[in-house]
């Protein structure tokens, strides 16, 4: 099968000369159609840059995007605006994504008629305007269905800051799915939402996968979350521009191997007063990040790394190698090492 | 990395049968607006006791982060405390509050009670070195030993393990989000406070920074005693640091209890739903469930439990009278008239329910 979406040795530089960040670093990443793959890390590790780069927003440095086999930045005009339809971004904060002067059925109609992929009424009657507009307002009462703004009468002539977070963000989501995506990025989806509303939302998404076969880019900095929504699918973890380990979410979870992913299983509060006690906790020699203008030469994670091997980890710049349970690891020292936090 | 660095200055207080420091009873907190009176706070009736941490949680709107200020008196002034009544005692001497004159609510605030606020940037003031804002603390609670309180800050700084010399001369916004939250906490410490409230200590953290805040708490609780109060939405926080946990709804406490109760034998519906819709990371694969609908609307509030328009156990009764907090088990208080159904619902479906895969699903496993 070929990958929907592939990133081949990507790149990004902000900046130039001495001020140059390198945010992403070389990363590849192959996306079957249907899977879900989340992208974790803390603050900085480039995973929104990355999310931003495979909706088009942003052209990576170097390397390369495919979108089904082809090439992003030398694709045909018709190509590329379909790629462009195909892939979706959700963003992290419905406050700001939403137009405060725009209505619901504004905001959802507006692309329908822009695009004309309204999915229902395909009749002659579609020819005129009015027929058009008349065909969005259906289409757009549809998607409000599906995200569950039910009854929909209460949500199509709703200003935003008439919606609480939650509200907003299906509305996110019900824009985004009137150009039909085949490829969502969430990027913080449900960060800024109530936690007691959370799973709903998620569940919401993962019934897009199955019933419209939607592949997702779900970035987040929770590994809570990402457990959740991604437990049959895969997590990949970034540590400041690079990717440093993935596989299937279980195996990840349960028996990690690079020292910087059982940090952050090992740190991750538990709401669970048994489980945070017994967790281990693994020490590490620093607790300063270091600054993306002066990354640590070798391995990145090498200056905090309670497995440093002097000589070795501060040389060369460790690749990705996979293990037998599934999944890869750039850590050479630790990668046959099985995990010991839970 | 954790060298442990003691406060020889900082007196414990004596957990003897003496009566809890701080005392609210019955708080009642009112915001004026022009569409109405919010009730952010409805009837708090809570003690801290010595040297216990008690975790408030509750989501966006609870009323958790106005009750803390409310203890402190900082609400905007179209807050109105009334009724009710936070007793504040000390070595023998007791504090109303309430209704303390300036003087006086200026040596309570930092000297018996400190808090730290959720933005640690914002908290600081940015035309001013730490050392400055720090020592114009110590004036202001008249402490005017420039090299006592320069040894004691010092101090405090390496307890929080930051590096003094880096710290004590920069400007906020030159430490990074998990150095300014340590800062913040070393100078809420200054003044050797008895009660420590923290008003989502955590939140906006890294993973990796948010565990050393979360040690240096444990070790504020663990080895120094101190009192304090979280506040948090994340109920990770409270499991990780609580003795006790208060869970809040529309303003009011609707369960409180010892950790493990409120985690593994939660009677409030509401308790129940939170811990049913947050994931764990280690804890295997849940059922996860969120709570239907949204909070409510604080001018216009349900009538009976404020819960039940949410609630999946609510019946008649629910709408029409509001059930108060009532003794379900040792120290473990829940104000709901179906604790008996949430504790047979827990026995027949497990506190989070083990989720089938697809792969399962669709075998019939």
């Amino acid at each position: 099968m070929t990958p929907i979406l592939e990133l081949r040795n990507v790149t990004k530089y902000f900046g130039s000369g001495r001020e140059r960040v390198t945010a992403v670093d070389s990363i590849s990443l192959d996306i079957e159609p249907g899977e879900i793959v989340c992208l974790v890390g803390e603050s900085g590790c480039g995973k929104s840059t990355t999310g931003r780069m495979v909706v088009g927003l942003l052209p990576p440095s170097e390397g390369q995007i495919l979108y089904q086999g082809q090439d992003i930045a030398s694709m045909e005009k018709a190509d590329y605006q379909q790629y462009r339809r195909a892939v979706q971004i959700i963003h992290q904060d419905p406050y700001a994504s939403l137009n405060p002067t725009q209505t619901v059925r504004q905001m959802i109609t507006t692309p329908l008629l822009r695009h004309q992929t309204q999915g229902t009424g395909q009749n002659g009657a579609s020819a005129g305007r009015r027929g058009r507009r008349r065909d969005a307002g259906r289409r757009a009462a549809e998607l409000l269905e599906i995200v569950d703004l039910t009854p929909v009468s209460d949500f199509l002539d709703k200003y935003p800051h008439q919606l609480s977070g939650g509200q907003r963000q299906r509305v996110s989501v019900a824009r985004a799915l009137t150009v039909e995506p085949k490829f969502i990025v969430a990027d913080e989806a449900v960060s800024m939402v109530d936690v007691s509303i959370r799973v709903s939302l998620l569940n919401m998404l993962y019934r897009l996968k199955d019933e419209f076969d939607v592949t997702f880019l779900f970035i987040t900095h929770d590994l809570a979350l990402a457990k959740y929504f991604a437990w049959e699918g895969r997590i990949t973890v970034m540590y400041l521009g690079r990717i440093v380990e993935e596989g299937p979410t279980p195996r990840l979870i349960t028996d990690s191997r690079h020292p910087y992913t059982q940090a952050l299983l090992g740190a991750v509060p538990e709401a669970d007063p048994e489980l945070a006690k017994k967790k281990v906790h693994i020490e590490l020699r620093s607790a300063e990040i270091p600054s993306l203008l002066n990354l640590p030469t070798g391995c990145t994670f090498h200056p905090r790394c309670p497995y440093f091997v002097p000589g070795e980890c501060d040389l060369a710049v460790p690749g990705l190698e996979q293990i037998s349970d599934g999944g890869s690891v750039a850590c050479p020292v630790r990668m046959a090492e099985p995990s010991q936090i839970v | 990395m954790s060298q442990i660095t003691d406060l020889s200055w900082h007196q414990e207080i004596e957990e003897n049968d003496s009566l809890p420091p701080l005392s609210l009873q019955n708080v009642h907190v009112n915001y004026r607006t022009r569409k109405g009176s919010v009730q952010a706070v409805r009837g708090v009736t809570l003690d801290l006791q010595a040297g216990e941490s008690l975790a408030l949680i509750g989501e966006s709107g609870s009323g958790k982060t106005t009750l803390g200020l409310g203890i402190v008196r900082l609400l905007v002034e179209t807050a109105e405390v009334s009724p009710g009544e936070i007793i504040y005692r000390r070595d023998g001497r007791e504090l109303d509050v309430l209704s303390l004159a300036e003087g006086p609510l200026r040596e309570f605030r930092w000297r018996d009670c400190a808090m730290v606020f959720q933005s640690a940037l914002n908290a600081f003031n940015p035309v001013l070195k730490v050392w400055d804002q720090v020592w114009d603390t110590a004036k202001a609670h008249r402490w005017n030993n420039r090299e006592e309180v320069r040894e004691r800050f010092l101090d405090l700084l390496r307890f929080v393990q930051l590096d003094p010399d880096r710290v004590i001369n920069a400007y906020a916004h030159e430490l990074s989000g998990g150095m300014r939250q340590r800062t913040l906490l070393a100078i809420a410490l200054l003044l050797d406070p008895q009660i420590l409230i923290l008003d989502e200590p955590t939140t906006a953290l890294d993973i990796l920074t948010q565990r050393t805040i979360i040690d240096l708490l444990r070790r504020l609780k663990e080895d120094l005693h101190f009192t304090m109060l979280f506040i948090s939405h994340d109920l990770a926080i409270a499991a990780e640091l609580a003795d006790r946990v208060a869970t809040m709804y529309a303003g009011q406490v609707v369960e409180l209890g010892p950790v493990e109760d409120i985690f593994y034998r939660p009677r409030h519906p509401y308790s129940l739903g939170l811990i049913r819709a947050v994931p764990t990371v280690t804890g295997g694969f849940e059922e996860l469930s969120s709570i239907p609908g949204s909070p409510p609307d604080l001018i216009n509030l349900p009538t009976g439990c404020k819960f039940h328009p949410r609630c999946p156990f609510a019946s008649e009764r629910c709408s029409s009278e509001e059930p108060g907090l009532e003794r379900v088990g040792d120290n473990h208080y829940a104000a709901c008239w179906h604790t008996d159904a949430v504790q047979e619902d827990i026995e027949r479906s497990g506190l989070r329910g083990k989720r089938s895969t697809q792969r399962e699903r669709a075998t019939g496993l």
